[in-house]
């Protein structure tokens, strides 16, 4: 009775605490099952443990920036792997499909956080089979985040590439490679404080890497990939070759770039 | 690499090791962050980082104060955090889903003043929010906020002052804050 008389004098702002973390929590369920439709249609969802882990920091140092790494730890071959960040408006952040060069056990990333919000990852299995795990990051506000601080210089170096091999190189070994492309990716969301106005949307929609013709992997994405990205893959070289990579933004600019990958050790 | 991409690219040498600490599990807790100085005029860096711990002509009021402030009559309490805007060219079947807004409840919600220059329009609008919602008061109190780390309410803040504001307040932990004492929130009206 005491509880119920102190509960009734609280401000009208004000509730039970237990009832509000479950209607949260509550909330959060509600957002992924509908973001589940939208995204997978009614296809199940399965427990992704052993599966795939998502990495990704529970409080983000730069919502603007924030890394995720996806590991698949299965024995069942992988097809592809969606990446959704649950409150954002456009919460497919990513959906990547390997190709027959790739080692798909480990990709990373940086994206776009605008609020509290769960990760997902998905894995879909070569039969079909998908498999979901989730983190719960603490960011807020990167979507509105300005993308450096001159839109025109970022215009400029659009576009350009770089790609470092982390660690050595082994004929028939998978290797980790870090490509790294300058792109604003503007999400539209940004202010300019020159012009005091929106900088209007551009961003990164595809990304195609190739190792001697043969497919490495292909990113969709959008707005919640961050300025200038960065993404580390796996691939395996058996010689001495070329890694393509192929970019396609929202005006329909591609950006081309070929790295030599040099001869292996035997 | 050419030796042209050196300068330019510093940027993102800097956020790749950073980006890389973090992928190390490295991540910093945004409250470990020194508060800096009040700028003397609007802020116009990074949105997102720390925030002063003060605001001159204003007061800084945390959770329990804010719970208090309302449980009086009158408070006009005022959200200035983004509005999510779908680009013009997103992707024809690119899911586009926004979650409801939520805010402290009783909240305006005036995307906009919180940015270090805002356009004409964007002033007019915020000044005539304002007056509209006090009733043209300047004594009424006014409760700023957005989310933490975020400088959109500290600017907005200050502009209120500057439109002769006497009593605004500032809630620096912003919907965070205010989540994270489990306090009810709702959907903001202009959804």
């Amino acid at each position: 009775m005491l509880l119920a008389a102190i509960c009734a004098l609280g401000s009208f702002a004000e509730m039970s605490p237990a009832r509000a973390a479950d209607d949260d929590a509550a909330a959060r369920a509600e957002r992924w099952k509908a973001l589940q439709t939208a995204i997978l249609g009614d296809r199940k969802v399965h427990d992704g443990s052993g599966v795939i882990e998502l990495d990704a920091p529970p409080r983000a140092l730069d919502a603007a920036l924030v890394p995720i790494g996806l590991q698949l730890t299965g024995n069942e071959p992988i097809k592809a792997v969606y990446l959704v960040i649950d409150n954002n408006p456009s919460p497919l952040a990513a959906h990547i499909t390997f190709g027959p060069k790739a080692d798909p056990r480990s990709i990373k990333l940086r994206v776009r956080v605008n609020e509290y919000t769960f990760v997902h990852a998905i894995a879909e299995t070569q039969d079909g089979k998908l498999y979901a795990t989730q983190k719960f990051v603490k960011a807020a506000g990167g979507c509105s985040a300005p993308a450096g601080s001159d839109d025109q210089q970022a215009l400029q170096d659009i576009g350009r590439m770089k790609l470092r091999l982390l660690g050595d190189i082994a004929a028939g070994k998978p290797i980790q490679a870090q490509l790294m492309i300058r792109h604003p990716n503007f999400n539209g969301m940004q202010m300019n404080q020159i012009t005091r106005y929106y900088t209007p949307a551009r961003f990164i929609k595809s990304v195609e890497v190739t190792y001697e013709g043969g497919e490495v992997f292909h990113l969709e994405s959008d707005i919640s990939l961050s300025t200038d990205p960065v993404i580390i893959f796996g691939f395996v070289p058996q010689a001495k070759g070329k890694l393509k990579v192929a970019v396609r933004d929202s005006e329909d600019a591609t950006f081309d770039h070929s790295f030599d990958v040099p001869e292996p050790a035997t | 690499m050419s030796a042209r991409w050196v300068p330019a690219c510093a940027r993102t040498y800097a956020l790749a090791l950073l980006a890389a600490a973090a992928w190390a599990g490295a991540a910093v807790p945004a409250d470990t962050a020194v508060a800096p100085d009040e700028p003397v005029d609007y802020w116009t860096g990074p949105i997102n980082g720390p925030v002063p711990a003060t605001l001159t002509g204003g007061t800084v009021i945390h959770t329990t104060e804010l719970r208090a402030l309302l449980k009086k009559n009158g408070v006009i309490l005022v959200d200035v955090s983004n509005m999510p805007r779908r680009p013009e060219n997103l992707a024809p079947g690119a899911p586009w889903l926004p979650i409801p807004h939520p805010v402290i409840p009783g909240s305006l919600w005036i995307p906009g003043p919180g940015m270090g220059a805002i356009a004409p329009d964007v002033e007019a609008m915020f000044r005539d929010r304002l007056a509209s919602a006090t009733g043209n008061d300047i004594n009424r109190p006014i409760v700023i906020y957005c989310h933490e780390r975020c400088w959109l309410s500290w600017n907005a803040a200050k502009r209120a002052i500057r439109l002769g504001y006497r009593r605004v307040h500032w809630y620096p932990d912003g919907m965070e804050g205010w989540r994270a004492a489990r306090l009810k929130t709702s959907i903001a009206d202009n959804e």
